[in-house]
């Protein structure tokens, strides 16, 4: 038996109004890879804050050990000071400086006088690297580097910081197959070397690979023990993770699939910080009218990527073809994918969807100005009564037209942003993660809008993270994973296991 | 009453400030003064106007102190050159405004450079050929209806007329405006109605005094009331108008909504550039002549102008009305301090103070209601 170096135990962590990790306990021993895996939201972030002293002693409940003491961080500086090192998805580093002054950001050997011992310091940051077997010169400017060394400085400097405890958080979301190699030999020699690791990641073959054991989150609480990772299948795991039932959030509908409307052929957008990746890569995929298109997958699938291809956000960067009622069109903006009848509800409302510090007349005529003025005029009331009407017609809560939208509520802003792309009239509508961070019956009045507008003869796109929600809501499911579609399913045949299956890359199942 | 006072700031420190120095100095509220005080504000008031859309996208421009400075030397050598005057205004307007304004535009928002950037280099080439146009020297204006531009007058019945029929119009747009739908039905806001018609009356009588009383209306003034009422009428009303807050308040959201910026942004840089070539046109009527170094310093004021009349530098909040308010500040100012025997040296001390405080007062204002 190995000697164990971390307990959590019984960890509480409460939000207004959710309970974000709920009595979560698990251990982890000395050089041992333990993968943290569970659907968007279940916890895994939240969990890893608690212990790196982003969320201090006592915004949570709970104990957690480290060598059989009990500690209790202020700050994430103690938490390092520890051995507690993350390696985040978005990297920490700063691009202008040398691979070793980020190595040892404000930790500078120093002469008598303050002044900077540089010698010293690339020596120092050799030894780190070689200890990684990574041959990059310490002095050059880490933004030359591809993400991949980006990412062994990262890990360089959290070894420097003599940690005992590496987390990496969705490390190869932006690594490419040989980058992925090479991290996980790394890996593996850090836990050689007695270095205990906890592997977050949503990709199920890796996990497989990489991990000795697994533990599920699912909804802020853990499922199950923690499991040798051969003792287990992945089918299991998935189990784990979703194990859900669909409630009966879901206002029943019926589906009478029209005439095809929009049909996108080779969608591809490059990553724009590693040229050899791709955030979509080459994806088809046909909408009818009088449906309700799913687009599944997890975080970084690439589902925000391409829809905002079609829609145009890209111009030239980004590659394919859409057509619309069988013509091709020509989108180089989003004006062109509005004027084409095409609409498109951002995720990010706040700084994607609303013009914060204006009022909801304004907001919601900004795409269709056109409808509501001439060449010299605005028509002012005939743009206040089309809003009213549509304040009215999705219940949205105000105490005026003239109010700014910022000190409407979550569920009320995010009614203004579906209204102001209903006033376009658009044939097609697209819908980024509609219901994020809004209440249950926010939720449910926007499910009961998409059918409604089914049944007017729109043809609706929603990207959900919520597999419950996808499964409730459309017709058709289309997942993606790594930028790539996996699958296409009918409402039939679409349960959550498989659609988890094909969102983790694992083809499973065919 | 104390919200009153909050929206209205700048405009009750300008009463305040008029009080005052008619109190210090017994010749200030003098027709003549008061005339001359107006046309001076003109100059610097009509490139406000511009300014005052510009700083509402949060961009700025750096140049048009430089482009009255060429504008004013290009008419006056175009004229001198054999060419009549109204055909040597257009190609100023259009071929060193229009042009200056375009450049701007489309380079910081095609190649997304921040327009400080852009404008200050523009800044330095547009003196650069002022200086190079003239050799270094003054230019004198030959014609002698050009002169009559910036230091004439419109007729005093003439201008009666004009000011009454601007009372009228001006009571029409409170009656149009002071309507509001709620619930679906017309209301008519009685405090705004009524709060308008005074407003109106002010002006005219103030008017009447100032103008009537002296030798009518300034040309300049007439110039630039048509400007300020088409800038006005164009925030508020037009389509392009509303693109410009949009823009303003937030470019991702607007261009996702469909909102061309590149079209929007290139736009407002050409209004600017050509109003800077009208005032810098203006200037060297009134002067009989142009020097190279013309308008020097003069995208201070616009800017100070801009920022006192209440326009935020983050963009997406700002009108006009304000920024002429903020124009006759400053020329209040300016004028009240010559009045009095201030050395000019102190009046920029003066100045600087004053755009600072006015920043600090919308700042806190803002905070408060946030």
């Amino acid at each position: 038996m190995a000697e164990e170096i971390l307990e959590m135990k019984s960890i509480i962590k409460d939000f207004p109004g959710v309970r974000a990790l709920d009595h979560v306990n698990f251990t982890l021993e000395k050089g041992e890879i333990l993968a943290l895996v569970g659907e968007n939201g279940a916890g895994k972030s939240t969990l890893m804050k608690v212990l790196s002293g982003v969320w201090p002693y006592p915004t949570y409940e709970g104990d957690i050990y480290l060598d059989d003491q009990l500690v209790r961080f202020d700050n994430t500086r103690e938490a390092e000071e520890a051995g507690i090192g993350i390696i985040h998805q978005e990297l920490n580093l700063l691009p202008d400086l040398s691979v070793a002054e980020n190595i040892f950001l404000d930790r500078h050997p120093l002469n008598k006088f303050g002044g900077i011992k540089w010698e010293q310091l690339y020596d120092n940051a050799a030894k780190m690297l070689s200890r990684l077997n990574m041959n990059i010169d310490p002095r050059i400017e880490l933004g030359d580097l591809t993400v991949g060394k980006q990412q062994m400085v990262e890990i360089a400097k959290a070894l420097s910081l003599d940690t005992r405890i590496l987390v990496f958080d969705e490390p190869t979301s932006a690594l490419t197959e040989s980058e992925i190699n090479e991290l996980f030999t790394v890996i593996n020699e850090l836990r050689a070397s007695g270095v205990s690791i906890i592997y977050i990641s949503h990709k199920m073959e890796e996990i497989k690979e990489i991990a000795d054991s697994v533990v599920v989150l699912r909804d802020g609480s853990t499922i199950g023990d923690k499991i040798k990772i051969d003792q287990v299948t992945l089918d299991e795991i998935i189990t784990r993770m979703v194990g859900r039932d669909i409630n009966d959030l879901f206002p029943n509908h019926d589906f009478d699939r029209g005439e095809k409307t929009l049909e996108v052929k080779n969608i591809s957008v490059p990553d724009p910080f590693n040229p050899e990746k791709k955030l979509v890569d080459d994806v088809s995929f046909s909408a009818y009218k009088g449906e309700i298109l799913g687009i599944s997958g997890l975080m970084g699938a690439g589902r925000t990527e391409l829809v905002n291809a079609i829609f145009g956000v890209y111009g030239k960067k980004s590659e394919g073809e859409v057509y619309l009622n069988g013509e091709k069109l020509k989108i180089k903006a989003p004006a062109d994918a509005i004027n084409n009848g095409i609409a498109l509800v951002t995720e990010d409302r706040k700084e994607l969807g609303l013009l914060l510090d204006k009022n909801l007349v304004m907001n919601m005529t900004l795409p269709s100005i056109k409808k509501f003025s001439s060449k010299l005029a605005m028509d002012n009331h005939a743009e206040r009564a089309v809003t009213e009407k549509y304040v009215n017609e999705l219940n949205i809560k105000t105490p005026g037209l003239d109010v700014f939208v910022e000190k409407l509520s979550g569920g009320n802003q995010q009614k203004v942003v579906i209204g102001k792309w209903l006033i376009t009239d658009s044939d097609v509508l697209i819908l980024d993660e509609p219901t994020r961070g809004i209440d249950v019956g926010a939720k449910t009045e926007v499910y009961r809008l998409m059918n409604q507008l089914v049944k007017q003869g729109v043809t609706v796109i929603m990207i959900s993270s919520e597999l419950p929600e996808i499964m409730g809501m459309s017709d058709r499911i289309v997942v993606m994973s790594e930028g790539k579609k996996t699958a296409e399913l009918d409402r039939s045949e679409a349960d959550q296991e498989t659609i988890m299956k094909y969102a983790t890359g694992n083809k499973g199942v065919e | 009453m104390k919200k009153f006072i909050k929206n209205n700031g700048t405009f009750i420190a300008l009463i305040f400030l008029i009080i005052i120095l008619s109190f210090l100095s017994p010749s200030f509220l003098s027709s003549r003064n008061l005339t001359n005080l107006v046309r001076q504000v003109t100059i610097n008031g009509i490139i406000a106007v511009g300014m005052t859309m510009v700083i509402l996208l949060a961009g700025i421009d750096l140049s048009v102190g430089s482009v009255v400075g060429l504008s004013a030397v290009t008419v006056t050598l175009l004229m001198q050159a054999g060419f009549g005057m109204w055909l040597a205004i257009l190609i100023t307007l259009v071929g060193i405004g229009g042009i200056i304004g375009f450049f701007n535009g489309f380079m910081s928002a095609k190649f997304d450079i921040h327009p400080f950037i852009i404008t200050l280099g523009v800044m330095t080439i547009a003196r650069g050929l002022s200086l190079v146009l003239t050799q270094g020297v003054s230019v004198p204006v030959t014609n002698s209806t050009f002169a009559s531009i910036g230091s004439g007058y419109i007729a005093k019945l003439p201008s009666l007329i004009i000011l009454v029929v601007a009372l009228a119009l001006g009571i029409w747009a409170v009656f149009k405006t002071s309507i509001e739908i709620k619930n679906g039905e017309k209301v008519r806001n009685k405090a705004k109605l009524t709060g308008g018609i005074i407003l109106s009356l002010v002006g005219f009588v103030s008017g009447f005094l100032i103008f009537i009383g002296y030798q009518g209306i300034p040309i300049p003034v007439a110039i630039f009331v048509v400007i300020v009422m088409i800038g006005i009428y164009t925030l508020q009303k037009t389509r392009f108008g509303r693109k410009l807050y949009a823009i303003g308040g937030n470019e991702k959201v607007a261009w996702l909504s469909g909102i061309n910026i590149l079209k929007s942004k290139t736009m407002v840089f050409v209004i600017t550039g050509v109003l800077s070539a009208a005032s810098g046109i203006l200037l060297a009527s009134r002067l009989n002549g142009a020097s190279p170094n013309l308008g020097d310093g003069f995208e201070l004021d616009a800017i100070a102008s801009v920022i006192i009349g209440g326009t935020s530098f983050m963009g997406g909040v700002g009108t006009i009305t304000g920024t002429v308010i903020g124009a006759i500040i400053i020329g209040v100012i300016n004028n009240g301090m010559s009045l009095l025997g201030i050395n000019t040296f102190y009046q920029m001390i003066v100045k600087g103070f004053i755009i600072i405080l006015a920043v600090m007062i919308d700042v806190l204002n803002r905070r408060e209601t946030a």
